[in-house]
């Protein structure tokens, strides 16, 4: 650990590690600072030229994301001199820029605007009429769409190729004006990460093929919530929409940073898993394949399990959140079933690789193995109530509790998907996190804990 | 507390105080106003009774309005483009924009080669439409416009008064300029 010395910023004093990156230190601080190529996942390129700040004693505005913090430093992040040095580095980007902002689909969360916001509004001096012309809507595979004019070159995604998966699918080729973002002659962008790269363009140059003209990002709301693809637990924000006359749809999802999990990134499979949430959903009771009342399907749960007492079997599903494993577990004890939450389903070596994806792809498989609930299969079952585990169990009677639609049962009961309910998950490494509950159905279907709650009662 | 503490309590210059009328025995007796009022409403009676053509009614709907200029906010069309495909790139702006919420777009990709992104779907629901001219304000592309001039819209349900993309259309404008200005 590298001393803490004194630093000086617009006439303010921080305190900050020697020899560490000023830029970090103003983000950290929240100190307004514009800024294109520099990421905390990537470090320093200095070829955008936006950050800089005055430093005491240097001649000329350098860049914040490349000067190391010496001590004595003293700041200037908002000068006149500095505002109008940014401006002008702004205006130099946008010679070349299309402003085709109403077709953009980064339009609102795009750096661009929020900088010409900012520091921008200028009168342009440049009187060249005829912009730079290059290919718009280049697709470059897993997803990915290119937009060559609306590039600043900041190089985040050709970095992000090169020092996080190290595939090297990206590079910047030409120079000057005809400088341009470009796969290698012959390659698509193929890692099962590349998406990450829409995130990381900090303008509208690249864009989610999935995502793309679905959505204005200001109409989206916001929710924190955590990836249930493996049990890795990476965070991520669920954006969504409930727009007029219409039920709340998931639009995307997006990596949410958190450094003792994720990172700054989550796989490609991950981010488009929200379409399973959305898709082929059970949404009435069922008996017999029939439609229902609600009590009157109670009534016939109620009975099979006065009728089949000690010869339950609950299963339980490994996503489900610790709060509903839990009162699953005090359920089954107070109707004396047994308790199974089989695991082996969830094993695929084959999703497994080095940086994010886990092998094992129940979300929440800790909690199982920490209640100590049996996980192998079960044998001899009478009655099998199942919590929306995958697996279809054979048994005389058959009762489902399930998100998605599935094959023939006595009885079905839809329950809320982890989207549409709050709780806890523990990952892999033991870490314990929240989901919040993000979308609001108009007819939502109830939770688990809603469910044993009615059957109680 | 009364009026002068209530006045004299104000400090801050940026409150401005409106001083009270009525107080005076003219105003209390009401009387007064009253008789002028109905001096104005004799007036124009008698001069209606004089002079029948002088009075500033229509005959609706055999007498159709004349007076609507081009600055008047009709019913909204959406304007083309030069060669007739349309104008609206579906960047959501009018519906950002809209205060009752009534503008309802779906975006696709375009492929005649003009814009990426135009709206599949564009519907108005008349019904809810306060016709404050905001969406055509926000518009970056001036391809909804409500210079159609018409003031009436009827139906026999609900459903009439939605208007779909192919009828915006089709709305002709009234005072010229059928192509865009911003694209074409």
């Amino acid at each position: 650990m590298r001393e803490m010395i004194d630093i000086i910023v617009d006439s303010k004093t921080y305190k900050a590690q020697n020899g560490s990156l000023l830029i970090d230190l103003l983000i950290r601080e929240k100190i307004k600072v514009p800024y294109f190529c520099y990421h905390e996942s990537l470090g320093a390129d200095g070829n955008c030229r936006m950050c800089m700040v005055e430093i005491e004693g240097q001649k000329r505005p350098q860049i914040a994301c490349d000067t190391l913090i010496k001590p004595n430093m003293q700041v200037r992040s908002n000068s006149e001199n500095i505002c109008k040095v940014r401006t002008d580095i702004l205006e130099l980007e946008l010679i070349n820029h299309p402003v085709d902002c109403p077709t953009c689909d980064q339009a609102g969360e795009c750096s661009l605007q929020d900088f010409y916001m900012d520091y921008g509004l200028h009168n342009t001096k440049i009187t060249i009429q005829e912009k730079v012309k290059h290919a718009k809507h280049v697709d470059l595979g897993s997803n990915v769409m290119l937009d060559q004019e609306r590039c600043v070159l900041c190089a985040r995604c050709t970095r992000f190729t090169d020092k996080i998966t190290h595939t090297h699918e990206l590079g910047i080729i030409g120079r000057g004006d005809e400088a341009k973002v470009s796969t290698m002659p012959g390659r698509k962008l193929d890692n099962p990460y590349a998406m990450n790269v829409v995130d990381l363009c900090p303008v509208g140059a690249l864009t989610s093929k999935d995502f793309r003209f679905h959505q204005r990002v200001w109409f989206l709301q916001t929710s924190n919530s955590v990836c249930h693809g493996c049990a890795k637990g990476c965070n991520i924000y669920i954006d969504h929409n409930k727009m007029k006359y219409q039920d709340d749809v998931i639009y995307r999802f997006r990596p949410r940073r958190n450094d003792a999990v994720n990172g700054f990134f989550i796989c490609d499979e991950g981010r488009l898993s929200y379409k399973d949430l959305q898709e082929n959903r059970q949404e009435s009771i069922l008996l017999y394949e029939e439609e229902t009342q609600e009590n009157k399907a109670l009534q016939e749960l109620k009975n099979l399990i006065e009728n089949y007492k000690e010869k339950i079997t609950l299963i339980v599903d490994a996503n489900l959140f610790t709060d509903e494993i839990e009162a699953l577990v005090a359920f089954a004890k107070s109707i004396s079933a047994t308790l199974y939450s089989p695991l082996e389903i969830y094993k695929d070596e084959n999703f497994k690789d080095d940086m994010l994806k886990s092998a094992n792809r129940a979300a929440n498989y800790k909690t199982i193995e920490n209640l100590n609930i049996n996980t192998t299969l079960p044998t001899k079952n009478a009655l099998v109530i199942n919590f929306n585990h995958p697996l279809d169990f054979e048994a005389d009677v058959q009762i489902n509790f399930t998100t998605h639609k599935r094959g023939k049962n006595r009885l079905t009961f839809p329950i809320a998907a982890f989207s549409e309910n709050a709780g806890h998950l523990t990952n892999e490494d033991s870490i314990m996190q929240e989901c919040q509950k993000a979308v609001f159905k108009n007819n939502p279907a109830p939770t688990i804990v809603e469910w044993l709650q009615k059957v109680r009662s | 507390m009364s009026q002068k503490t209530r006045e004299s309590s104000i400090t801050s210059d940026r409150i401005k105080v409106i001083p009270r009328y009525g107080s005076s025995l003219k105003d209390k007796l009401y009387l007064p106003a009253i008789y002028e009022g109905v001096k104005v409403t004799f007036k124009h009676l008698f001069t209606n009774l004089n002079d029948s053509n002088a009075i500033d009614t229509l005959e609706y709907p055999e007498e159709q309005p004349t007076d609507i200029t081009s600055r008047y906010r009709g019913l909204h069309r959406l304007t083309h483009r030069a060669d007739d495909s349309i104008a609206c790139v579906a960047c959501f702006m009018c519906a950002t924009a809209c205060p009752s919420n009534c503008i309802f777009i779906e975006a696709t990709q375009r492929e005649d080669g003009h814009d990426e992104k135009m709206p599949k779907s564009f519907f108005i629901d008349t019904l809810e439409c306060i016709f404050c001219g905001y969406c055509v304000e926000a518009c970056p592309c001036d391809a909804i416009r409500m210079d159609t001039g018409i003031f009436s819209l009827t139906g026999n349900k609900r459903e009439d008064f939605v208007l779909n993309k192919e009828q915006l259309l089709a709305n002709k404008g009234a005072f010229g300029e059928e192509v865009s200005c911003a694209r074409n």
